[in-house]
């Protein structure tokens, strides 16, 4: 039978030294995903090893992790297309929480300062609608690309710029700003480019576009970026 | 001044530095504006100590280099300025080198001037 060598980094922060990577033979059967693999370590062989996950169809974005040097979502990386012999280790640019699970409360602070959703300024009409609103095509493809998000923080873990300077809101949640700004129904432009037309915000982006490069979702973060300089530019 | 507004000037006067660049260039190399005589003075320093200063005389070409030292001083500030707030995320050191690099401007603008109009005077 064809087996999986997985090498999965671990370490403890509250008690051990340093960090270590241990390896594990994982029987393959057809199918089978990285998580997968994960899952039969921690079922069969060493279930002190920390893992997040929940939908196991990349849908929820909770399993993201860096695989063979690469941001991924673990349950959506088929073994087969990275090879047999696989490193796993915790995403980049997260706090590390134990093993392969990292700390995600500053992303979501991030995401947060950003506020993704609609805001209106009619809050009576809102309550009580008059009348229907609707949006054409054109109006909804404006947006539509930047709301698969699945908020996975795979494109802030592969982003150099927040490497660099931890400030940075990053790509995930500049791409959120736009797009509830490209939305017709929503009334908060001016608030929403002061949030980000900042030194650190915004135009720090140097466009290495490696953020849209890993992006499960095909949301495109860096074209997001480019188009709210634009608006931003306009004013 | 809101960084927008700052990344506009940035670009337009890295578009500048083009333009007034490739004038600067393209009087000095490729053609002789000033004549014959003023070129090669000029460039080829025949015993002229100051030939160089030829090319101040012309009032236009000395506003453009002074439109040139303008777009670089600005361009290369604000490059310094992003630079230092990406290496150094501290609050206190990016304040500070505002100042510094403001003055810092200010310091080449007035010297450049001078020298421009020197040099205009007695090219
Ligand atoms: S933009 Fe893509 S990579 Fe980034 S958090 Fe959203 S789904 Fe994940
Ligand atoms: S477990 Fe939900 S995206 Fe992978």
């Amino acid at each position: 039978m064809r087996t999986v060598r997985l090498t999965v980094y671990r370490f403890d922060p509250t008690s051990d030294e340093r960090p270590r990577y241990a390896s594990y033979e994982v029987p393959y059967r057809s199918g089978m995903t990285v998580l997968d693999s994960l899952l039969y370590v921690k079922e069969k062989l060493d279930h002190t090893l920390a893992i997040r996950y929940s939908c196991r169809m990349g849908i929820c974005g909770s399993c993201g992790m860096t695989v063979n040097g690469l941001p991924r979502l673990a349950c959506y990386t088929q073994v087969k297309e990275v090879g047999w012999r696989i490193k796993v280790e915790p995403l980049k640019n997260h706090p590390l929480v134990r093993d392969l699970v990292t700390d995600f409360t500053d992303f979501f602070r991030k995401y947060k300062s950003m506020r993704p959703w609609l805001i209106r300024t009619d809050a009576e009409e809102q309550e009580n609608p008059t009348k229907q609103y609707t949006q054409s095509d054109a109006e909804l493809e404006r947006y539509i690309q930047f709301s698969y998000c699945i908020s996975c923080g795979l494109c802030y873990a592969a982003c150099p710029v927040v490497t660099a300077l931890p400030e940075f809101p990053g790509p995930q949640a500049l791409a959120s700003l736009y797009r509830f700004l490209a939305d017709t129904r929503d009334h908060g432009r001016r608030e929403r480019l002061r949030i980000v037309d900042e030194a650190v915000g915004l135009w720090r982006c140097h466009f290495a576009g490696s953020c849209s490069q890993v992006c499960p979702k095909g949301v495109d973060p860096a074209l997001a970026i480019q188009l709210l300089r634009r608006e931003a530019m306009r004013g | 001044m809101r960084e927008r507004n700052v990344m506009l000037v940035h670009y337009v006067s890295g578009i500048g530095i083009l333009v007034f660049g490739a004038v600067h260039l393209f009087t000095v190399f490729f053609t002789k504006p000033l004549g014959e005589t003023i070129w090669e003075t000029t460039m080829l320093f025949e015993g002229h100590q100051f030939a160089v200063l030829e090319v101040y005389r012309n009032a236009l070409l000395a506003t453009s280099l002074w439109f040139l030292l303008l777009f670089t001083t600005i361009h290369a500030l604000n490059g310094l300025r992003v630079i230092i707030t990406e290496l150094f995320p501290v609050p206190v050191v990016r304040t500070a080198s505002k100042y510094v690099l403001f003055a810092l401007g200010v310091f080449l603008m007035v010297y450049g001037t001078r020298t421009i109009i020197i040099a205009h005077m007695i090219g």
